[in-house]
């Protein structure tokens, strides 16, 4: 059954050879996570804050030994809770505190500074464990030069490789299978090895999977797209290749420099903003 | 002989083969703390700010599972893809022929080639990708045996890398020759999901799985052959979790665990590589089967 | 009654037991350290005294928090719904490559479909993180001449 199937296919395909173009999206996967919005950003806040208000109490008793001059030190950074006093009246109630807390609050537990940035600051400010965490920016060089080549920039989201072509028109890069080899190369190898020829053998990618994850075009000629990531190297367009220029771009990016008709085919294969 | 029915005990009142009417006694179960008119705060569900066990969930953005909806899962659908692929039927209990009288009431017959049924493997498509579901951490102490009060630091252990609170362990059995005893309390486990997971997931890939000499990853002969991966720590690796390295002079005494990992996939080889999209290494030849 | 005032006038020549009330008579010295330890351990396990209290909503802040819960119930849907459809729309996009290939070139549509047991993510994509790495991307890769 099987075998008649594929020679009545081979049959059909010998009759009227098809172009066929493997095709590839490549993608460098996000750096930073998602952006949030501000939908998000308030609710986390808002549970949180819940959380922290419901949190047991800190057991300091166990991280600091009694007597130690850690318990000393740390009981000093702590900011302590107002206690009950005979004839006084609270107006946010009466405080009711265990272990240091009042209960119906939060707790707000502050580090000790460590004793040797007390007495010399500035030597040692790296040992210093209550020191600021200096994050590093989620926007680059790249962001603010707008340096679409680069695959510094947008870590947030998911970018893709895309080359302009000599006619003006921005696709994926893709690669004609190579007839005259008898064995066929894969999809996947023939992009791999494309991509390398295009680009620079300075390039590390991992393929997705060989199974193409969508088609562009008909029976007459058709390109399947070959899904891959790239992990390090760069690319480097070579001179001589059929395509004038290439950026890393987003999905709304992709949606502005190419043609309504093929966004629509691909948007569901590219992973959102 | 006259058949009656005893309704206070399903044991045959007449020695007939089996009963041929099914007791309705105690089918329905009643949880009386919900008619009690008292502690009202107590049935309403876990999630409800009213209930005393309140804890809020989704507290901040979790990484993990931002990386495997917007890398992973749509990666794994590609890898998985089979083209036309049909449910594959997994061994199932047979019939017996009845040739025999006594096949009437006996007990169906095994599956062939397996002493259990095992599940059908369907073809994964967008609503079936393999995810993760809970990871189980359990720590059985040897020793705790000859000294009780062992599994009590192993239970903070957990808890402290963890963060959620370890239920104990006991021993199941006598095993008299490893001097085990039925109901000593051995060990802790516990079961995470949810930002917890991602959290434990994170520090294990990222911290200490990195900083273990001549670490070679999970076993490829790891699993339960339905989507669950298991592997082990040492005592020494654990020292590696920042929770415990930080405060050494607390833990003269740590202890190995076991890291179960459950996923919704449906055998091995599909949730080796779904635990390799979190970073995780894997080691020897690829177990096919 | 004399006996017992001169033995209150002289303390120090007899020690008397004096009670307090909600002073410990037992003192925890008993213990040994390693049981010391496991005490302190137990009890930060343990809820005693460190929870703290309930949650008293009024009636209004009741309602504004049930309709937060209703709003991110609402948006988490979107969000789920949002992801499956597109899954699906990708799942049928490679069916129809997948039959295209069958049809125009059988042997690329085996090696197509063949399985792909033992694929693995490389251990170089990393899980995003909150913020960006000091260097963010590996410009200099060679490879490796086999």
């Amino acid at each position: 059954m099987r075998f008649q199937l594929l020679a009545s296919r081979g049959v059909a395909s010998a009759s009227k050879p098809a172009k066929i173009k493997a095709g590839l999206i490549l993608s460098r996967i996000p750096i930073v996570t998602p952006d949030l919005t501000t939908l998000e950003r308030q609710y986390y806040e808002y549970q949180s804050e819940l959380e922290r208000r419901l949190m047991w109490t800190f057991p300091q008793y166990f991280y600091f030994r009694k007597g130690t001059l850690a318990e000393k030190r740390f009981l000093a950074a702590q900011k302590g809770p107002v206690s009950k006093q005979p004839g006084v009246w609270f107006p946010k109630g009466v405080p009711d505190i265990k272990h240091n807390r009042e209960r119906s609050l939060k707790q707000e537990v502050s580090l000790p500074q460590s004793s040797s940035s007390e007495s010399n600051e500035g030597v040692s400010k790296k040992d210093d464990i209550s020191r600021p965490v200096v994050p590093n920016s989620r926007l680059t060089h790249a962001d603010e030069s707008n340096d679409v080549q680069s695959l510094e920039r947008k870590l947030s989201s998911t970018l893709y490789l895309l080359v302009k072509s000599g006619a003006g028109k921005w696709a994926f890069p893709s690669f004609p299978i190579a007839t005259e080899s008898a064995p066929k190369q894969p999809l996947h190898v023939t992009a791999e090895l494309g991509l390398r020829v295009l680009g620079g053998p300075n390039i590390n990618t991992w393929s997705v999977s060989s199974t193409p994850a969508g088609v562009l075009g008909d029976s007459q000629a058709a390109e399947f797209l070959i899904k891959s990531h790239i992990i390090s190297g760069r690319f480097e367009l070579q001179s001589k290749s059929q395509y004038d220029e290439f950026a890393w771009l987003t999905k709304n990016e992709i949606q502005q420099r190419v043609d309504n008709e093929y966004y629509q085919a691909l948007s569901c294969l590219l992973a959102d903003d | 002989m006259r058949f009656f029915r005893g309704f206070s005990t399903s044991q045959k009142s007449c020695k007939a083969a089996c009963s041929l009417v099914k007791p309705v006694h105690h089918l329905v179960k009643v949880d009386k703390s919900k008619l009690s008119p008292r502690f009202e705060e107590l049935k309403y569900a876990k999630n409800d700010v009213r209930s005393p066990g309140f804890r809020p969930v989704a507290t901040h953005q979790d990484r993990i599972s931002e990386h495997y909806h917007r890398t992973v899962q749509p990666d794994l659908l590609l890898i998985n893809y089979s083209h036309n692929a049909q449910i594959k039927k997994g061994a199932k209990n047979r019939e017996w022929d009845y040739s025999s009288p006594y096949h009437l009431n006996r007990q169906p017959r095994k599956p062939k080639g397996s002493e259990v049924q095992l599940p059908d493997m369907k073809p994964i498509k967008w609503h079936n990708i393999p995810e993760l579901e809970s990871i189980v951490v359990n720590c059985y102490v040897k020793e705790s045996k000859e000294n009780q009060l062992l599994p009590v630091s192993a239970a903070l252990q957990l808890q402290q890398l963890t963060g959620c609170k370890p239920q104990a362990v006991y021993a199941k059995t006598d095993v008299p020759s490893w001097k085990v005893r039925r109901g000593t309390h051995m060990g802790a486990k516990v079961e995470i999901r949810g930002r917890p997971m991602a959290q434990f997931l994170s520090t294990l890939t990222e911290i200490v799985l990195p900083r273990i000499r001549e670490y070679k990853g999970i076993s490829n002969k790891s699993g339960n052959r339905f989507g669950g991966l298991s592997f082990g720590l040492t005592s020494e690796d654990v020292k590696f979790f920042p929770e415990i390295e930080s405060n050494q002079d607390l833990w003269p005494k740590t202890f190995g665990m076991h890291i179960n990992i459950n996923s919704s996939a449906q055998n091995d080889i599909q949730a080796r590589t779904l635990v390799s999209g979190f970073g995780f290494p894997f080691n020897g030849p690829e177990k096919l089967k | 009654m004399i006996s017992f005032r001169q033995a209150a006038l002289k303390p120090a020549r007899q020690p008397v037991l004096q009670f307090a009330r909600g002073k410990r008579t037992k003192t925890k010295g008993n213990l040994t350290p390693a049981v010391q330890r496991v005490v302190t351990q137990l009890s930060v396990m343990s809820a005693s005294r460190k929870q703290p209290k309930m949650l008293k909503l009024s009636r209004e802040d009741f309602i504004k928090h049930q309709t937060i819960q209703n709003c991110w119930a609402v948006h988490q849907k979107e969000l789920r719904e949002k992801r499956s459809e597109q899954l699906r729309l990708q799942y049928k996009s490679t069916e129809k490559a997948m039959e295209l290939l069958a049809q125009l070139d059988p042997t690329l549509f085996e090696a197509a479909n063949a399985s792909e047991a033992g694929k693995r993510f490389p251990l170089e994509l990393k899980v995003p993180t909150e913020y960006p790495p000091n260097q963010i991307w590996y410009h200099n890769y060679k490879p490796k001449s086999e």
